[in-house]
């Protein structure tokens, strides 16, 4: 009996090691030591955040990164265009929101799950996939393959000025009535001698689309339904059209159809609005004392309840490898995106800023003792939870489509008849979508 | 050794005609010619980048593009923009020009500072009105209150949009046409203006009646020249609005960049752009009729 004891608890031990050894051991990070490897990067706050660390990568691994950064719209085409021509482009970052069907359909985007599950290729258990959120994650997938993994996860936020409402005592929007109510009672309300604005968003036809979709789920709407066909023109799609417009149009800056982020951003950091409901990323900019009148002054919370629910979108930019790329350059990519998205590196960005897309950087007491908007990351951290991960038009000519639904918004604002201008643009969405 | 030479040199006497003008013509080719013959091919293919190869669909959309109300909007748009810029241009220009050509004291500093806009480059111009456009925080607003006018939204409205931008077009342009007009106006004969004014004909009669007249083949070449860059307007428009608010604002030819360079739409771009450089090119067919006949009579 004794000995038959003795027996198991070798067996357990050696099972055990063995188990370690396999699951615990760091992978080979030398494997493709003298491969060269070429990333295309948008100016971004990661991409500031993790280029003076590649030298480390380039240390452990002996793999040599180029790394080329280009701002956003320069970016895209220049990603284009040379995944089109065929160059080498080892991996890249990408809004899988904007232009994974495409980039998917046109081959440029390698699937990850075979680098993610291979235990020569990754260090399963400290990566640790399941740390990052599920909603961008879901986000950075098609027809079942990863094909990103998130750097930045973003959801819009409802931010407003705290000092303002606490001063007339106005209770934080929870529904979409309260919003209302709230941007008609600061709207040309007089303070310090200036004329409030009751709440900026944008109003830039294809731009605003990108905040509008909050309003179009909350409001039980959505892009397309079952059948795939467009749905902007059903009645819940047209009530938040309406709502969105009349928001703009009676509580509004003036002509807030020319409005992308940059106007409806400086207008709340110049101390005019009350409330702006954009990117929760733009904190920084909010926050910014040298550059903004209401630092320290802003509260932040999720979109408004409406009859659809609470239903923000998540996006987020991801890292990717490409499609195009050799066998070996793909599986060395893997390794530096592998480590770009290591808990370590997802912490250091959101400590510079980068809303991270893992939930350990947001729980680690080094981010948790410094925060100094405890609202912002409640909110962020609740948007990721319920977000919606389908940002866009599920369609390849995501501009395109954009550009359609933008005229409607376009056209309530203006206050002409929305279910008319509704039905026309899922007339032309029909015509021109893609898939 | 020596005759191979002069066998060189007996080849490029003999083809001189060829061999000269070859490197522009090469040139000319690869920059030109080929993009428009290969536009022309493309506009007969259904073709976005990265998905697949290009793939030949005949005339089909040269027909998607009359039932795209898109394009309409770009047609009517583009037509509205050019027939009043152009219109106030050439009307202005002429008129300036005239009183430019009297002398009078300060009359070549003026004339200096007057052709300021045109030596401007396009897009600062447009980034600057931009800002002065903008009926929150832009100066035009301020100076309509002022004067005790109402604010405008200018370009942040679908009813004020193309009109701002004319008279964003009209600021930059008018001092173009004026130039050509005023070195047309210094190189009329003086004969005919000594007779009318022995005659006792008015200002009005002498402008009607020989000032304009004389000067209508410079005021056709400085229509040709203009309708050329009018009619395909980007630098401003794209600046300024990107062709908003909506599609407010869009020209056909912005339509055309957006459906290749942001919808990634090559085939269709490529036939709208042709739809674009065949009206440019009746315009300027009917405009040289006109002169001609003008001329003849």
């Amino acid at each position: 009996m004794k000995i038959k004891l003795q027996k198991v608890l070798i067996l357990t031990l050696v099972f055990v090691t063995f188990l370690s050894v396999t699951v615990l051991a760091d992978i080979n990070w030398r494997q493709f030591e003298g491969t060269e490897i070429r990333l295309l990067m948008n100016k971004h706050p990661f991409t500031t955040f993790i280029e003076p660390k590649i030298a480390e990568f380039e240390e452990k691994t002996g793999i040599k990164v180029v790394m080329e950064v280009f701002p956003e719209d320069q970016f895209r085409d220049k990603r284009l265009i040379e995944l089109n021509a065929g160059g080498k482009v080892d991996g890249f970052m990408i809004m899988p929101g904007q232009a994974k069907l495409h980039y998917w359909t046109a081959g440029w985007l390698a699937p990850l799950e075979g680098f993610m599950t291979n235990p020569n290729l990754t260090n399963i258990k400290e990566w640790d996939l399941g740390d990052f959120f599920a909603g961008p994650m879901t986000g950075a997938r098609i027809e079942g393959h990863q094909i990103g993994v998130v750097i930045n996860a973003e959801a819009s936020l409802l931010a407003y000025r705290k000092d303002l409402f606490e001063k007339f005592n106005v209770k934080v929007p929870e529904t979409m009535e309260e919003l209302e109510a709230a941007a008609k009672f600061f709207h040309k309300k007089v303070v310090d001698e200036k004329e409030m604005i009751g709440i900026t968003l944008r109003g830039k036809a294809a731009a605003a689309t990108s905040q509008f979709v909050d309003f179009l789920y909350t409001f039980g709407g959505s892009w397309t339904d079952s059948e795939g066909n467009a749905n902007i023109a059903s009645p819940e799609s047209i009530n938040a059209f309406d709502f969105y417009g009349k928001l703009l149009r009676e509580y509004g800056p003036k002509g807030p159809t020319m409005y992308h982020w940059a106007e409806s951003t400086s207008t709340f950091m110049d101390g005019t609005a009350a409330m702006i409901f954009d990117a929760n990323v733009f904190k920084s900019l909010y926050e910014n004392p040298e550059e903004s009148k209401v630092a320290g002054k802003v509260g932040y919370t999720t979109i408004p309840a409406g009859p659809g629910g609470r239903l923000p979108h998540v996006s987020n930019w991801s890292l990717a490898v490409s499609g195009t790329a050799t066998p070996e350059c793909q599986k060395a990519t893997w390794l530096f995106v592998q480590w770009a998205t290591n808990k370590e590196n997802e912490l250091g960005a959101l400590l510079s800023g980068v809303p991270a897309g893992r939930e350990s950087a947001w729980t680690d007491p080094k981010f948790v003792s410094t925060d100094k908007t405890p609202d912002w990351t409640a909110s962020s951290l609740k948007s990721f939870a319920i977000g919606q991960p389908q940002w866009n038009p599920p369609v390849l000519n995501v501009s395109e489509i954009r550009d359609i639904v933008g005229q409607v918004i376009v056209d309530s604002i203006d206050g002409k008849d929305v279910k008319v201008s509704a039905e026309q643009g899922a007339k032309i969405m029909d015509q021109k979508m893609e898939k | 050794m020596k005759r191979f030479k002069e066998k060189i040199l007996s080849f490029v006497d003999n083809h001189i005609h060829i061999i000269f003008p070859a490197p522009t013509i090469i040139a000319l080719f690869v920059v030109v010619i080929f993009p428009i013959i290969y536009n022309i091919y493309m506009s007969f293919n259904k073709w976005r980048i990265g998905l697949g190869s290009p793939k030949f669909i005949g005339l089909q959309n040269y027909i998607d593009a009359f039932s795209d109300p898109r394009f309409w909007n770009g047609l009517k748009v583009m037509f509205f923009f050019s027939g009043l810029s152009l219109s106030l241009e050439i009307v202005l220009g002429l008129l300036i020009a005239v009183y430019l050509n009297k002398e009078f004291k300060g009359s070549s500093f003026v004339q200096t500072i007057y052709i300021f806009p045109f030596a401007a480059t396009p897009v600062a111009i447009a980034l600057i009105w931009r800002i002065m456009l903008n009926p929150q925080i832009g100066a035009l607003n301020y100076f309509l209150s002022l004067i005790g006018l109402p604010p405008s939204l200018w370009i942040s409205s679908a009813k004020t949009v193309i009109l701002s931008l004319v008279l964003v077009d009209v600021w930059k342009w008018t001092p173009m046409i004026t130039l050509i007009v005023l070195a047309g106006l210094k190189s009329l004969p003086k004969d005919p203006y000594e007779a009318a004014v022995i005659d006792g004909a008015s200002i009005p009669q002498v402008f009607y009646h020989i000032t304009l007249p004389l000067i209508q083949p410079v005021l056709f070449s400085a229509l040709v020249l203009r309708s050329l860059d009018n009619l395909k307007e980007f630098d401003i428009i794209y600046t300024i609005t990107q062709g908003g608010p909506g599609i407010a604002s869009e020209t056909l030819y912005l339509y055309s960049y957006k459906t290749a360079f942001s919808f990634f739409n090559c085939g269709y771009g490529s036939t709208l752009i042709i739809i674009v450089f065949l009206l440019v090119l009746i315009f300027n067919l009917i405009i040289n009729k006109i002169r001609y006949k003008s001329e003849v009579l």
